[in-house]
């Protein structure tokens, strides 16, 4: 038996919902609710579910950004997002950039030097590597974030959608070393993409949540096809039974609040 | 308290190297703005000192400035005076937005949020240095030679960069919990260098009721203490020793901002990301 990486227990997230003229309102959003999950180290699990369901912030919270409202969380190494496109800054060169985000990111002067020729190795940018980042196209910009966030060494990996950047070809070398950090490093992987095909060929464990709920966690293929027949059902729907569905969803993760001013948050915290 | 004293100590010392770089980066990325860079970190100093001498100086013909017999005139005794507001002015008007300005950093990677007072504060002691620059020349020009005693500025420099770092700490906290903050202090901020003693000395001639009360109430602005003490160290040859009383009362308002402070950015470490 292998120890496990992350053990989720019992954990919900609540945000502040806003009235259409941006006010408060009271109401209370579960953005998650009740989530308990255990993952075993080197395991790689794709996190499967519709728009707004809460794999971001799922992500968010795994990554250690955000912090939960209930429940436990209790994660074992280092986590590390991995996050394309923030950091850089569009008035400086490409090699300045990776000092930049290098820096942001935590790593020493001596890390950096070590990280700047495999980072330009891999994001093929060539002689734009002298040019601000500001004239950069959108792919290139994204190859240039992507290369450096790779070069992070932590033990839990955390993917949101960062994998359909780039030309194909970028996308596969990003997949190939994705599947290395798999294969090689027993590294744990959390894994969030849309992309069917390459969730069911990168990941072992699916979890599917639906509407801020854990709805199932197993074998990757029983779990993409479950939810694959979901998508497909909610598909079918007319657009009027669909409106209701989704309707019925978002009002099981209201609770109604108490309100607090400006001076309640700063005394007494927000939770 | 002593524990989120400590935390935000301890996380801004272990992220030494990534103050420096982000605040390096950022001066690098705002000269590239520009194309002729850094000329404009002396320029506009100086013709903001030029303008205010323009003014006040020449066009109402101030006279010079006398303490304990020794007279100073007006130029060189305003440039000591706005090369210190020119550190603390920015400090605390971007301060405001130190963890705004980084939501895609915070919200996208684990980030030692209570760094990012610090990075301002630095990357304005550079323009200090530069304005330093601008002070200097004008005092050679006006006929002063360095001596020992101006290397009181050195001391003053850092009790300038604790305030400006703990008042950034406080504001920047609180600009999240409430964008007006920053709105607030930006119109603040024009009347507070009024209040303090940059563009006159802040005093009242005896001729105003309550004078003596008001003079008191003046020093009691923790500026005051800062910008008086390099004007001291410059041209009156006073050291810190022959202001205990100040000093003393000085260091405490900056523990208590710096305390408040932690505690605030203690407190609110992980909820920045929901408050955006």
């Amino acid at each position: 038996m292998t120890e496990y990486a992350v053990k989720v227990d019992h954990v919900s997230k609540i945000y502040q919902l806003k009235n259409k003229d941006g006010s408060h309102a009271k109401k209370q959003f579960y953005a998650l609710r009740d989530l308990s999950f255990q993952i075993e180290q080197g395991d790689v699990v794709g996190i499967l579910g519709t728009n707004g369901s809460g794999k971001s912030t799922l992500s968010l919270i795994l990554a250690g950004i955000s912090d939960i409202d209930g429940g436990t969380l209790d994660i074992r190494g280092e986590q590390a997002l991995i996050a394309i496109n923030t950091g850089l800054n569009p008035q400086l060169t490409g090699e300045e950039n990776i000092k930049v985000k290098g820096a942001l990111l935590g790593l020493k002067k001596k890390e950096i030097e070590q990280i700047t020729q495999s980072v330009i190795d891999f994001a093929e940018l060539g002689d734009f590597l002298y040019q601000p980042v500001k004239k950069y196209s959108s792919g290139m910009k994204s190859r240039l974030g992507f290369s450096i966030s790779l070069a992070l060494d932590p033990d839990i990996f955390i993917v949101d959608e960062a994998l359909s950047v780039g030309d194909k070809g970028f996308a596969k070398k990003c997949m190939d070393h994705m599947m290395k950090l798999r294969n090689n490093q027993n590294k744990t992987i959390f894994f969030v993409s849309h992309s069917m095909s390459q969730v069911r060929k990168f990941c072992q464990t699916g979890l599917w949540i639906e509407g801020g709920k854990l709805q199932k966690i197993g074998p990757i293929q029983e779990v993409c096809d479950e939810y694959e027949a979901y998508v497909n059902e909610l598909n079918a729907l007319d657009a009027k039974e669909k409106k209701k569905v989704l309707k019925k969803k978002f009002d099981q993760r209201l609770i109604p609040l108490q309100k607090k001013g400006f001076w309640a948050r700063l005394t007494g915290g927000i939770k | 308290m002593f524990k989120s004293i400590q935390y935000v100590i301890r996380e801004n010392l272990s992220n030494l190297f990534r103050i420096y770089s982000i605040s390096k980066y950022e001066l690098l990325a705002d000269m590239r703005d520009s194309k002729f860079g850094i000329f404009w970190n002396f320029a506009s100093p100086a013709i903001q000192v030029f303008t205010y001498w323009l003014i006040f100086g020449v066009a109402w013909d101030r006279q010079p400035i006398e303490v304990k017999g020794i007279s100073v005139p007006y130029l060189p005794w305003l440039v000591v005076g706005y090369a210190i507001w020119w550190f603390i002015q920015p400090c605390i008007q971007k301060g405001c937005s130190a963890i705004f300005s980084k939501t895609g950093v915070i919200t996208k990677m684990k980030f030692p949020v209570s760094v990012l007072p610090a990075t301002i504060v630095c990357k304005e002691l550079f323009n200090h240095g530069c304005m330093l620059v601008i002070m200097f020349v004008t005092l050679f020009l006006c006929g002063y030679t360095p001596n020992i005693n101006w290397l009181w500025i050195l001391y003053y420099m850092f009790c300038a960069f604790a305030f400006s770092e703990s008042v950034s700490l406080i504001l920047s906290v609180l600009t999240m919990l409430w964008r007006d903050i920053k709105k607030l202090v930006t119109s603040l901020i024009r009347m507070f260098m009024y209040f303090s003693p940059v563009i006159w000395e802040c005093s009242f001639s005896s001729s105003v009721p309550f004078a003596a009360v008001l003079n008191s109430i003046m020093k009691l602005n923790p500026v005051y203490y800062i910008i008086q003490g390099y004007r001291d160290a410059i041209f009156y040859g006073q050291t810190v020793f022959d202001h205990p009383l100040l000093t003393l009362y000085f260091w405490g308002v900056v523990l208590v901002l710096f305390a408040i402070g932690c505690a605030l950015m203690f407190k609110f470490k992980k909820k920045f990301i929901d408050l955006i």
